[in-house]
């Protein structure tokens, strides 16, 4: 049960909404325009100190972990540095836009238009990026909805896991800049390549004593919070806030609630230094567990007091607020800032990981039912059965959560591309569904590409059916097309066309991210840059995995081949000429042909005449981006994620050859097309997982809607569990339920306010129902229910 | 399709995967086709008959085929296949054909039937099952013809000869408000059941009216109104009536 405090901290923060706070940004530019001339990772360092010892500081309201990156319960900052004139463009219809809406005063916009971006114009990574992309790629990724990668040039990557463990809770930031100074002053400019890490030295120095001044600071405030408090409950817990304060995160924590506080504060360093997309807490319960057990055998905490505490963070984790453009919020729907924790799983070693923090994450996101952290589970074949309990039971809960992860599969994705068995297996979760080890620098979510655009360029004459615009490649009419094979080839040939340009786009962002905006904050947290004395972007960490580029629309195109193949070349009951009519009048006049098109073999029911060719595009896609490799040398990779992406991609899309309408949603990762896995979730299941999941190392995602019924009862819940090991042993790598009926779904949409915190699982990640925008609650609700009996 | 029922091959309504409801575990249920009884409320009218527009005709070959593919999923899950209906052993060797090949391949089973049939011609597939499920619909002789067309003697004594069979047994009771939802007919099935056979488990199935869209499809007369559902309560007052009786309840939701 959620106790009377923490629920408090959670009205408040229910109640909230997202604002933005330009603090971070003005302190940011002021600092810049102080450091023109010097080396760009030192002025990044120096506008991060420069921020730690400006912020405006906010104790909320009962807080028991605090620090908060602006004014705002429910803040999101600006990052002018990525880019500016998205926001200049947008922020005058923040508070009105349909994804994702902030609240933003007049007063503030005048002021960031006139004291903040003018700064900033010309020196954006955003502008750099448009400048250098070659005009043919441009024409492809630029906010087409096609090829896409606007989150790695009007963001930062994020995409990192702190290494708490061997890094963070041994050292202390005290013990990182000490470090730091120590290899700075034994290093002599007498190369370049001393030069350069005398500057990542430095870099390092001033983010560290960034962070720790930021944490001082709020030891100060909260002492003297204490001092004025009357009430003497809050005054104790205000001092507590303060000592904690004091020691991390300078130094390793020594009790469980000075590793959160640690925690916290970290996330907070990042936030500050880039606004980052899944920064993730990584496997919570093994490394939190340690300082459980010691305090609880030390008398110093209560389990009841320890579960307010890791509630408290979940809250914490919520209240960050990523801001986006209108167009990367229709990608990543729903304030989501993909901060990916883990736990079960199996340890470095091989031994079962769960142990009492496990538990307390689960039951944290029942109890807050915050849409973060993102709660992903890691399930072996031999995972105990009370875990198997807990994982089902939260579940039926109809959260969302957890996502639950093949152990044994996530192993593999990384043992392929190059991890030590040990480090393997010590995998976490990045973002959504990316299986990720905390040493490694990587963009795991580089571009996403929409198959369906492929196809349409094979069959439309390289030209898109909603805009007429020749994007694609040369194609001959698709009425001259002699046999399926042509037609398969012809896709293939613009699907290639469009992995090329992905790969394009990510060598140019990359470029443009080691020159403009190294990260020395977040390379403090990887052990091998203070090794090397090399930035991230510069491939400091020990493993540098290729960037993922994500394929959307798996089930839409192979659902459309299998249309065409079936009726105009093996049955020959449609022809070409009346598809290629039907398509340009999106269905309209050709009900006949459409109800054909509905009815042939759909991916999704474990029919291989379709499934076959969905694992053929697969194999192709992952051959096809192997042969690249990135700016460190790494190979690119494949991943079928989700994110809300099926969303802006379908948009784009005309009418499909498999019965689908323009603009309607496409399909989300290794899952079946909306609505068309009629058999059970078990053939869905089993499709699926025909797709070679394990070679696709960037994750694969499956999520399935089940009727609340199936899983009310425990012994429901036993056959859910059974259901995921079964899953699992056929070789999947992810599911997730959404167990919420759509009637409850609809009352939420009619009445918004009675449903403030009903979290639904979008793809890849959950997060609260009423914060998605109509379009994207639809496409929720219309997922196939299994309910069968 | 014309094609006689036999060994190999026979109708089915459906084979229904990720079943959860009949048995323990993810089950596979295998509706067949054809009924002795013709119950006034029954569910399922398109298992009445062999041949009607909603019945398909299968090979023994392509079932087999496709509870292999469900195999996984009953591993983990201990779950199977249940045989139901129509009523499962009227097509007796195509039951037949199908009970031997899944008992070899080791695979649980569990047959739910009418209790109407020959003990004798199909005692050898009811040894192979892991469970069972009888109907115990009416005890009065007279409603029960009047209700299904025939007399319960049979059925009453095959629950005793397939009893002593040995085999868990789950005895259902279709609870159908103005037919047998009374505590007379309860009091005198708990008897019979204290009596004949202590140790079978008791279910209660509580009437629906989801078939009456088949009905219609087959140009059927519905059943008639006054059947009703009964009240959550009504079906607690009866369990606990079967625990004063020492009847242990289950239930497979």
């Amino acid at each position: 049960m959620i106790t009377p405090r923490i629920e408090k901290i959670r009205q408040n923060y229910v109640n909230a909404k997202p604002a933005i706070s330009y603090d971070r940004a003005l302190l940011w530019t002021e600092s810049h325009k102080k450091t023109e001339g010097e080396a760009i990772p030192i002025r990044r360092a120096k506008a991060f100190y420069d921020t730690c010892a400006q912020l405006k500081l906010t104790i909320f309201e009962g807080e028991l972990i605090v620090g908060a990156t602006g004014e705002f319960r429910k803040c999101g900052i600006l990052t002018p540095e990525f880019s500016w004139t998205w926001v200049d463009r947008e922020m005058d219809h923040f508070d009105t836009r349909p994804q994702d809406p902030y609240v933003m005063t007049e007063e503030q916009r005048a002021f960031v238009r006139k004291n903040i971006f003018p700064y900033w114009k010309g020196k954006s990574l955003e502008e750099s990026f448009l400048a250098r992309l070659p005009k043919e790629t441009a024409k492809v990724v630029v906010d087409t909805g096609i090829v896409d990668n606007d989150s790695k040039w009007r963001q930062a990557v994020g995409e990192l896991t702190p290494d708490y463990q061997d890094v963070l809770f041994v050292k202390g930031f005290g013990g990182i800049l000490k470090e730091a100074e120590e290899k700075y002053n034994a290093l002599e400019n007498t190369s370049v390549e001393n030069a350069k890490k005398k500057e990542f030295y430095e870099s390092v120095v001033w983010t560290s004593k960034g962070i720790i001044l930021y944490a001082n600071r709020y030891a100060d405030l909260a002492f003297k919070m204490a001092e004025e408090e009357k009430d003497p409950v809050r005054k104790a817990e205000l001092e507590q806030i303060g000592k904690n304060c004091r020691r991390v995160p300078a130094h390793p924590p020594t009790t469980f609630y000075e590793a959160l506080q640690f925690i916290w504060f970290t996330q907070i360093g990042a936030i500050l230094s880039e606004n980052p997309l899944a920064l993730n807490p990584g496997r919570f319960d093994q490394y939190m567990n340690p300082y459980y057990e010691a305090d609880c055998k030390a008398g110093k905490i209560t389990p009841g007091f320890a579960q307010e505490l890791v509630d408290a963070l979940w809250l914490k984790y919520s209240e960050w607020v990523w801001t986006i453009s209108a167009n990367t919020a229709d990608f990543f729907a729903g304030y989501n800032q993909f901060q990916n924790l883990t736990v079960g799983g199996r340890t470095r070693d091989g031994r079962d990981a769960t142990n009492a923090v496990t538990f307390m994450a689960l039951k944290a996101t029942e109890e807050v039912k915050t849409h973060q952290p993102g709660l992903s589970v890691r399930i072996h074949a031999d995972a105990p059965q009370e875990f198997m309990d807990a994982v089902t039971h939260l579940v039926s809960v109809g959260t969302g959560f957890p996502a639950i992860h093949n152990d044994s599969v996530g192993y593999q994705m990384l043992l392929n591309v190059g991890y030590a068995p040990e480090d393997a297996r010590d995998w976490s979760n990045c973002g959504c569904v990316v299986p990720h080890f905390r040493k490694t620098g990587e963009w795991t979510a580089a571009v996403n590409v929409n198959f369906g655009s492929a196809l349409e360029f094979a069959l439309n004459q390289g030209k898109t059916r909603l805009t007429d615009e020749k994007i694609g490649l040369d194609e001959k009419p698709m009425t001259e097309f002699a046999s399926y094979e042509e037609v398969e080839n012809a896709f293939y040939k613009q699907f290639a066309n469009l992995c090329k340009h992905s790969v394009i786009a990510t060598l140019e962002a990359q470029r443009l991210h080691q020159e403009l905006v190294p990260r020395p904050f977040l390379s403090s947290c990887i052990e091998d840059c203070m090794e090397k004395g090399q930035d991230l972007s510069m491939g400091g960490a020990k493993y540098n995995i290729g960037p993922v580029i994500t394929g959307i629309g798996l089930a839409v195109v192979a659902n459309s081949l299998a249309a065409i193949k079936k009726l105009v070349f093996e049955e020959k009951i449609a022809s070409s000429e009346e598809f290629s009519k039907a398509m340009a009048a999106n269905w309209e006049g050709y009900d006949a042909l459409r109800k054909l098109a509905q009815k042939a073999p759909k991916y999704g029911n474990d029919d291989d005449y379709v499934d076959s060719i969905a694992r053929e595009i697969c194999n192709f896609y992952y051959k096809e981006i192997h042969q690249y490799k990135d700016i460190n040398g790494a190979t690119f990779n494949t991943a079928f994620m989700g994110i809300s992406n099926y969303l802006p991609m379908g948009k784009v899309l005309g009418a499909t050859p498999c019965g689908r309408k323009a603009k309607e949603p496409s399909s989300e990762g290794v899952s079946p097309y909306v609505g068309t896995d009629t058999a059970t979730p078990l053939a869905a299941m089993r499709s699926a997982a025909k797709m070679n999941q394990e070679m696709h190392s960037g994750g694969t995602l499956l999520n399935l809607r089940l009727n609340h019924d199936l899983v009310a009862t425990k012994r429901g819940q036993a056959n859910l569990g059974a259901m995921i090991q079964a899953c699992f042993s056929l070789g999947a790598f992810h599911v997730q339920f959404n167990t919420i009926s759509s009637e409850i779904l609809k009352k939420a949409q009619k009445t918004p306010e009675n449903y403030k915190d009903l979290l639904v699982r979008v793809a890849g990640y959950s997060t609260q129902f009423v914060n998605l925008s109509k379009s994207m609650q639809d496409a929720i609700i219309a997922r196939t229910e299994h309910a069968e009996f | 399709m014309t094609a006689k029922t036999d060994a190999n091959g026979g109708y089915i309504l459906q084979l229904q995967n990720f079943s959860v409801n009949d048995g323990n575990g993810i089950r596979t249920i295998i509706f067949m086709a054809g009924c002795p009884l013709r119950c006034a409320w029954c569910a399922n009218p398109e298992g009445l008959t062999l041949k009607n527009p909603m019945t398909s005709y299968m090979t023994a070959d392509r079932v087999i085929e496709k509870i292999k593919k469900q195999m996984i999923f009953y591993r983990h899950s201990k779950g199977g296949v249940t045989f139901s209906g129509g009523e499962a052993t009227f097509q007796t060797e195509f039951l037949r054909s199908l009970v031997n090949r899944l008992y070899d391949m080791g695979i649980h089973l569990a047959l739910e039937t009418c209790g109407y049939f020959s003990f004798d011609a199909v005692c050898d597939i009811l040894q192979k099952m892991d469970l069972i499920f009888m109907d115990c619909k009416l005890m009065d002789p007279r409603k029960h013809l009047r209700w299904t067309q025939k007399d319960n003697a049979l059925i009453h004594e095959n629950i005793k000869k397939t009893y002593a069979l040995g085999i868990p047994m789950v005895l259902r009771i279709p609870t159908i408000v103005n037919v047998n939802a009374d505590r007379d007919n309860m009091k005198e099935t708990f008897s019979f059941i204290q009596q004949n056979v202590p140790d079978a488990q008791l279910e209660f199935l509580p009437y629906h009216q989801f078939g009456e869209e088949k009905y219609k499809q087959l140009g059927m007369p519905l059943p008639e109104k006054s059947f009703g559902t009964p009240e959550a309560s009504l079906i607690e007052e009866f369990t606990e009536l079967a625990h004063e009786y020492d009847i242990e309840t289950v239930s497979y939701r």
